[in-house]
């Protein structure tokens, strides 16, 4: 276990963690301060006859505790430093004060009050700083040792006894409290990859929907012109199903042209559009006129639909042409057309008119940019 | 219209010019081409000075357009029609600037040229459908304001190559639609610089009442 160094966080989620682990540990070490101080220190104090000193180190613990206990009222749950380490410090004092204030050979005795409360006060204090809390033990318990040799009066056994007991405990709280940290700390880490990783595999399988769901709407008469053929409820030798295919062959060139990576993908898409006819015979031209101005997904969808539709019946010849003027995006089909034109969905955002003049059918589409 | 139209060829490409000879001299009546060659200078040295008509090719050799040739010309008073392989609207508009009284692409047929042709001897402007696709799709700052009936001739030409198609469709004469036409080119021919067949294109009109002192 590594006390000390404290991996860098960076996920808040890890720091919720550590606050509430420290938030729990601190108000057990107070309430654990509290009941040795009141219930087991101050009849020692008052039972044996100290220095006045003594009442000094009480009254100055005293404090450091109602400091600690307002932070922790406030909702803190690590000390800030400017608290912790005066804290400490005032509690090495106390420490100084009440060792020194002892009646001669009391040192582990039973009138040596301040050992282990002080102790209690500096992992109260310095919980989340295994360190500082080590060397401010270390100098802590090195200096009542020292002191009780130049005392020199004392039964060394007990004194063996209460060091080690006191200070074992302290350190044992102190290790399970660097425990609990680093566990919930793994746990929020295990728990916010799990959440991530849920995250991820929900937005891959949206994805994929989306993806389905949005290729079989662009499909358009391709799915059910194919399960017609498959279910043998048409026969390819029907005129009607030709033009079906050749719209289904149109709709899904323009597809396969929406995804490209083009400097003017409506261009593109058209061209696409016109190059199905010319396979089939049909003599197109194509004009275009402005500048290419950028166009929504849906948008060219709509605009090239009702241009497509018409090249797909077209026979003959077929002018197409796209316009782009300051205001508006227009792409126009004129077509010789025998076979009527097929029905087609009410586009949401272009203008669509369609109108036959002497034999010639003129189909286009509008949008407006602004 | 007269019926002994001149006009002079220039082109690089000596079967455009075999092409474009045969195109007028079978037209009805015949365009006479008194000269052609690969330089601008036949228009104005030789039997070609007398041309009613210039066809220039904007590409004579290089990647850079033939404009000074087609700004000395125009300034010299001959009627110009361009005639270029490139379909961009920029260089169409610009050409349109200097004083052409038509420009063509060479994806456009005969009929366009023998219409262009004819229409510049009389001085007169010729709009094909790529040009006018170029006009409503302008977006300059100093194009002019034309009326929404114009707008869609202009667009409907560029759409359909046909003006019967757009005569029937808006239901107008085709006179009226050829008017519309000359019309929107006499707004363009009245700004920018002054050239002199540009200055006769707006004053022709307003002599025919095609047009308003006001429009312009």
């Amino acid at each position: 276990m590594t006390l000390g160094c404290r991996p860098p966080f960076d996920r808040p989620g890890l720091l919720m963690t550590d606050h509430a682990v420290l938030a729990t540990a601190r108000q057990v070490l107070l309430v654990v301060v509290v009941a040795i101080q009141l219930g087991l220190t101050l009849p020692a104090l008052v039972t044996h006859d100290h220095a006045p000193a003594a009442w000094v180190a009480f009254a100055l613990l005293a404090a450091v505790l109602a400091l600690v206990s307002g932070s922790v009222a406030a909702g803190r749950a690590e000390l800030p430093a400017a608290l912790a380490l005066p804290g400490a410090a005032a509690a090495l004092t106390s420490s100084f004060l009440a060792t020194t204030a002892l009646p001669g050979g009391a040192s582990f005795g039973p009138a040596d009050w301040a050992f282990g409360l002080v102790g209690w006060y500096l992992l109260l204090l310095l919980a989340e700083r295994p360190k500082i809390l080590a060397t401010a033990l270390g100098a802590h318990i090195a200096f009542s040792i020292a002191w009780f040799l130049h005392d020199g009066n004392g039964d060394a056994g007990t004194a063996g006894v209460v060091v080690l007991s006191g200070t074992s405990v302290q350190l044992g709280a102190l290790v399970i409290i660097r425990v609990l940290v680093r566990d919930a700390r793994l746990a929020a880490q295990a728990a916010t990859e799990h959440d991530a990783a849920r995250t991820r595999e929900e937005l891959a399988r949206q994805r994929e929907q989306d993806l389905r769901t949005g290729f079989a709407g662009q499909l358009g008469a391709v799915l059910p012109l194919l399960a017609d053929l498959a279910d043998e409820v048409v026969s390819a030798g029907d005129e009607a199903t030709r033009l079906r295919c050749s719209v289904a062959a149109v709709q899904l060139r323009r597809l396969f042209a929406e995804n490209d990576d083009v400097p003017d993908p409506l261009l593109h898409e058209l061209t696409a559009c016109v190059d199905v006819a010319e396979r089939r015979g049909v003599v197109v031209s194509l004009a275009v006129s402005g500048v290419a101005t950028p166009v929504p997904t849906e948008v060219r969808r709509e605009l090239v639909a009702p241009m497509a539709r018409a090249l797909a019946v077209a026979d003959g010849r077929a002018k197409v042409s796209l316009l782009r003027t300051p205001d508006e995006v227009r792409v126009a089909v004129v077509t010789q057309a025998s076979g009527a034109l097929p029905d087609q969905d009410a586009p949401a955002s272009v203008a669509v008119e369609t109108s036959v003049h002497g034999g010639l059918v003129r189909s286009e589409a509008r949008w407006r940019t602004t | 219209m007269a019926d002994d139209v001149t006009a002079v060829v220039v082109d690089d490409h000596p079967v455009v010019r075999a092409g474009v000879a045969h195109w007028l001299s079978t037209s009805e009546p015949p365009i006479t081409l008194v000269a052609q060659g690969d330089h601008a200078e036949v228009a104005w040295t030789g039997p070609g000075t007398a041309a009613q008509v210039v066809v220039l090719d904007l590409h004579l050799g290089g990647s850079t357009p033939a404009l000074p040739a087609l700004r000395r010309l125009v300034e010299d008073g001959r009627n110009v029609v361009v005639y270029s392989m490139r379909a961009d609207d920029e260089t169409a508009l610009q050409c349109m600037e200097i004083g052409a009284l038509s420009y063509l692409t060479k994806s456009e047929g005969a009929d366009h040229l023998v219409q262009a042709v004819r229409a510049a001897a009389a001085g007169q402007s010729y709009t094909p459908p790529a040009l006018a696709g170029a006009l409503a799709g302008d977006r300059s700052e100093t194009r002019p304001a034309l009326s929404p009936r114009e707008t869609e001739v202009l667009v409907e030409w560029f759409q359909s190559e046909s003006k019967e198609f757009v005569a029937q469709r808006l239901n107008i004469t085709l006179s009226t639609v050829n008017s519309h036409l000359e019309r929107i080119r006499v707004k363009y021919a009245a700004i920018g610089r002054q050239a002199p067949t540009k200055a006769a294109l707006v004053a022709r009109a307003v002599q025919d009442g095609l047009i308003g002192l006001d429009d312009l």
